[in-house]
């Protein structure tokens, strides 16, 4: 099944390739009606011809239906962490904890931009945080309290015992100062309103 | 509809749809500090925008009528999960075994998301 799916994305690449280079052409006067015609009578022309077109068509759809299933099944396939009580079981989903992780950092100012990824193994809870700082951040002393922060914050509203591994990724350092000079030149161009400065008490 | 249980009265029988149970567990779980919502599915949610009557809690029910229940839930940011879900469990089964008094096996919870309240 997993050679449909490797099919599956290629062929949908190729068709929009396909598609893209078809336009083109069809600008281009390079692909005309008669082309078109050509191709579907030399389909038609003989009974072998018209058994591999059949045959064409049924991979085709064995090819979409195995790559709609991949990619419903990635979508359906939600991971869990999950502890039993008294009453039943109770899973949290992994995209809770990625939540969870979000709000907690909120906190922290100069983080610009979070988002983290959350994996349940055997070696316990391994979170990895992908994050675009500020410039004036400290990076050993800001890295270690978001490490903190999130650990903590994980252990305190999930009550989970398992180790969590923390990995932090700086992806983007963002200077404050570029920030704050295209905002003063989108002020500069906005136009001032006729008599705005009248008529307030 | 499908049906949940039939229970035989003096006048007749009275029959409860699981839809019912799953209402009363709805009802039960909201009721809780800290639960934002019963999780739903934009299909749902746009299927109960056209009028229908759907829960995603799902309600199991053995030969011996003793009832397994399974609710997803959001849960407000802030707040003990676990603790909020025992609430949950206890809160859903009182009120099933109340209403109905039909014998709760097991409520299991799904915590779909975290979300700030308001």
């Amino acid at each position: 099944m997993r050679v449909f799916n490797v099919l599956g994305i290629f062929f949908y690449a190729g068709v929009i390739i396909l598609i893209g280079v078809g336009f083109i052409a069809l600008s281009f006067n390079l692909l005309l009606p008669e082309h078109v015609n050509y191709l579907y009578y030399y389909m038609q022309d003989n009974p072998l011809n018209k058994w591999a077109v059949r045959l064409s068509g049924l991979l085709l759809i064995i090819i979409s239906y195995s790559f709609a299933q991949l990619i419903l099944g990635r979508m359906q396939r939600e991971k869990t962490i999950a502890f039993t009580t008294a009453s039943g079981e109770v899973t949290i989903a992994l995209s809770a904890i990625e939540d969870l992780i979000k709000y907690a950092s909120n906190i922290m100012p100069e983080i610009r931009d979070l988002s983290p990824d959350v994996i349940a193994s055997k070696k316990g809870i391994i979170v990895t945080l992908r994050v675009a700082l500020r410039s004036e951040a400290n990076l050993p002393e800001l890295t270690a309290r978001l490490q903190e922060i999130t650990k903590s914050k994980i252990q305190e509203v999930l009550g989970i015992e398992e180790a969590i591994i923390i990995r932090i990724h700086i992806s983007k350092i963002v200077s404050r100062e570029e920030k704050d000079k295209r905002r003063k030149d989108a002020l500069k161009d906005e136009p001032s309103i006729p008599f705005g400065g009248f008529g307030r008490v | 509809m499908v049906f949940g249980d039939e229970v035989q009265s003096n006048l007749g029988c009275i029959k409860i749809y699981k839809s019912a149970i799953a209402a009363v567990a709805a009802i039960a779980a909201m009721e809780v500090e800290g639960v934002k919502s019963v999780s739903r599915g934009a299909v749902i949610r746009f299927l109960e925008l056209m009028g229908a009557k759907i829960t995603k809690i799902r309600i199991e029910i053995d030969h011996n009528s003793n009832v397994s229940i399974e609710v997803p839930l959001i849960v407000k940011y802030g707040y003990h999960v676990p603790e909020v879900a025992n609430k949950v469990q206890e809160n859903i089964r009182q009120a099933v075994e109340k209403s109905t008094n039909l014998s709760v096996k097991n409520v299991d919870i799904s915590i779909k998301s975290i979300e700030r309240s308001g």
